[in-house]
């Protein structure tokens, strides 16, 4: 089986994103890029299969910028077989997933498995748009992902559970979670990742449509800080459970 | 402005958000909800139900609840009709002819104003939009889903019993979370019982999910469920960067921790710097004492 996973290269979870001067876009020099998490997890999750049955080849492709190569190279050293760059800046979130149907049109993976948001805008869009312009299936923020006969069972957690749907291949699916934490890359994955090619081309190249409606940042600015709250102290416990049960009611009016 | 919603249900009540989203539409302008009826969601049938009703009807703008499914739903239908899209919105307004809206970006660090061009899809995150109490309950047109457009089967449905009673995480006014301070699964009780007595939901910390002490769904956080209760009580949790991503637009934050230098006693307006076995039976006591006095 081949398996395809779309990754997005974003700030860091660790960073704390800042606003820069023109109040209209973050402060993006010097600091640390990685894989979106949720795309880490769909990595994970095709590693796993390959783990299961090594004749599986894991590929990752990304439509963006330049610097975006550190994030594949990442993908290769956890073990990914190949990957290849769309480069692209700026581009509208459907011409990327119309971008990414050509590259499946051409790559033709059984299984694409994309995060199910990336960690910078958190739209969600680019995995179902994908599923829409390939005219396939998917199914949302899956947890587990287990091979049946040409298809595929999809594991998708809903409130009190889990959905079991069976997908014909080809399929999409976006990913929440995959049952492992993500690996991190072995020191021979890494030595290997630095070997392999990693081809490159720009979205131009691909005769996609690019115009797409897309939004124009109005402001951007930090959420409202918060502090200047009170830590409750004097007493025992059950005296300071009591003000601070009073205080919800009264003083905060949520109880 | 002309604008669609799409009504969500829960067992038999129409969910908080597609009353807060029909307020909103309202204040747009014109306003009609539509319920897309199937036994369960799945993204082809409900979007090609929906997407006749779009072309048929023509609003301007189509609101759905930034749910588990208005998210997979408002994506995919977005890109069916090439339409503009923003997801998770926490407050829209008309700009001319066009939307001007809010949204949290880089998981709640940053908060941007965007401006999208209609016509248009966005989806809306539960709670953002306020509610006046005694408005009048919406009516709702039902809609089947287009059953052969389906192509998945849906095989099974694995049930976890822990939820089932409780309110759902993304939608409670109150939500209850537990974090490594708690020693174990064994002690989810104090977590539970003061859950119960504010009528809330439970969540918990990565920490605590990764160690499977709870199921993943009760994740808060980046990589879990973002939610803005008016009452968010975090019980020996010590507040990482991606923990107060998903928390951190709560109305009013308690923190219970034993470390008085923990970073959620920053952005907490209650802070008690105590043991939570010691402390939380005696807080589920005194809010049950208030709450019934």
């Amino acid at each position: 089986m081949k398996i395809l996973i779309p990754l997005k290269q974003v700030p860091d979870s660790t960073v704390r994103v800042k606003v820069a001067p023109d109040g209209t876009s973050v402060v993006t020099e010097g600091i640390t890029w990685s894989i979106s998490p949720y795309d880490e997890y769909a990595i994970e999750m095709a590693l796993e299969r390959k783990d299961a049955d090594p004749s599986t080849v894991v590929a990752v492709v990304t439509v963006g910028p330049e610097r975006s190569r550190d994030a594949l190279r990442q993908a290769l050293a956890m073990g990914c077989d190949e990957a290849s760059l769309v480069t692209a800046e700026g581009a509208a979130p459907l011409a990327v997933a119309r971008a990414l149907a050509k590259v499946v049109a051409e790559a033709k993976p059984d299984l694409v498995l994309c995060g199910k948001q990336a960690s910078d805008d958190d739209q969600g869009f680019v995995g179902p748009a994908l599923a829409e312009l390939l005219g396939w299936p998917h199914v949302a923020t899956i947890t587990k992902v287990v091979p049946a006969e040409g298809a595929v069972e999809l594991w998708r957690e809903v409130e009190g559970g889990h959905e079991v749907w069976k997908a014909p291949l080809p399929a999409l699916a976006t990913v929440h979670k995959s049952e492992k934490e993500p690996r991190y890359p072995s020191l021979p994955g890494i030595m290997k990742a630095k070997k392999k090619d990693i081809p490159e081309r720009p979205l131009d190249a691909l005769g996609v449509d690019v115009a797409a409606p897309t939004w124009t940042v109005v402001s951007m600015e930090p959420p409202p800080a918060r502090g200047g709250g009170k830590i409750l102290r004097d007493g025992d416990a059950k005296q300071i459970a009591e003000r601070l049960a009073t205080a919800l009611r009264d003083e905060a009016k949520v109880l | 402005m002309k604008t669609l919603v799409v009504a969500e249900r829960k067992g038999t009540e129409l969910r908080r958000v597609t009353l807060e989203l029909a307020a909103k539409a309202r204040e747009l302008g014109d306003a009609t909800l539509v319920e897309i009826v199937s036994e369960r969601y799945s993204p082809l049938p409900f979007v090609s139900a929906l997407a006749q009703r779009v072309e048929s009807e023509k609003p301007d703008l189509v609101l759905l609840g930034a749910t588990l499914n208005g998210r997979d739903l408002g994506a995919r239908l977005a890109a069916r009709l090439g339409r503009a899209y923003a997801a998770d919105v926490t407050d829209l307004r008309a700009a001319g002819n066009a939307l001007e809206i809010s949204k949290p970006m880089y998981a709640g660090k940053v908060r941007a104003k965007l401006r999208l061009g209609l016509p248009a899809v966005v989806s809306v995150r539960p709670g953002a939009i306020s509610l006046k109490e005694g408005a009048a309950a919406p009516e709702v047109t039902k809609i089947e889903a287009d059953g052969s457009a389906e192509k998945l089967t849906f095989v099974k449905l694995a049930a976890t019993a822990t939820t089932a009673k409780r309110v759902s995480l993304s939608e409670a006014r109150v939500v209850v979370s537990g974090g490594r301070g708690l020693k174990g699964p064994e002690n989810w009780h104090l977590v539970e019982q003061l859950a119960d007595a504010l009528g809330g939901a439970v969540g918990a910390s990565r920490a605590v999910t990764d160690a499977g002490w709870r199921p993943n769904e009760e994740q808060v956080g980046q990589t879990g469920k973002t939610v803005t209760p008016d009452l968010y009580v975090a019980l020996g949790i010590s507040g990482a960067i991606q923990h107060l991503a998903g928390m951190t637009s709560s109305k009013v934050i308690v923190a219970v921790n034993k470390d008085p230098d923990a970073d959620i006693f920053k952005i907490a307006d209650y802070g008690v710097v105590a043991d939570v076995f010691e402390f939380v039976p005696a807080f589920t006591e005194a809010v049950k004492k208030v709450r019934a006095s």
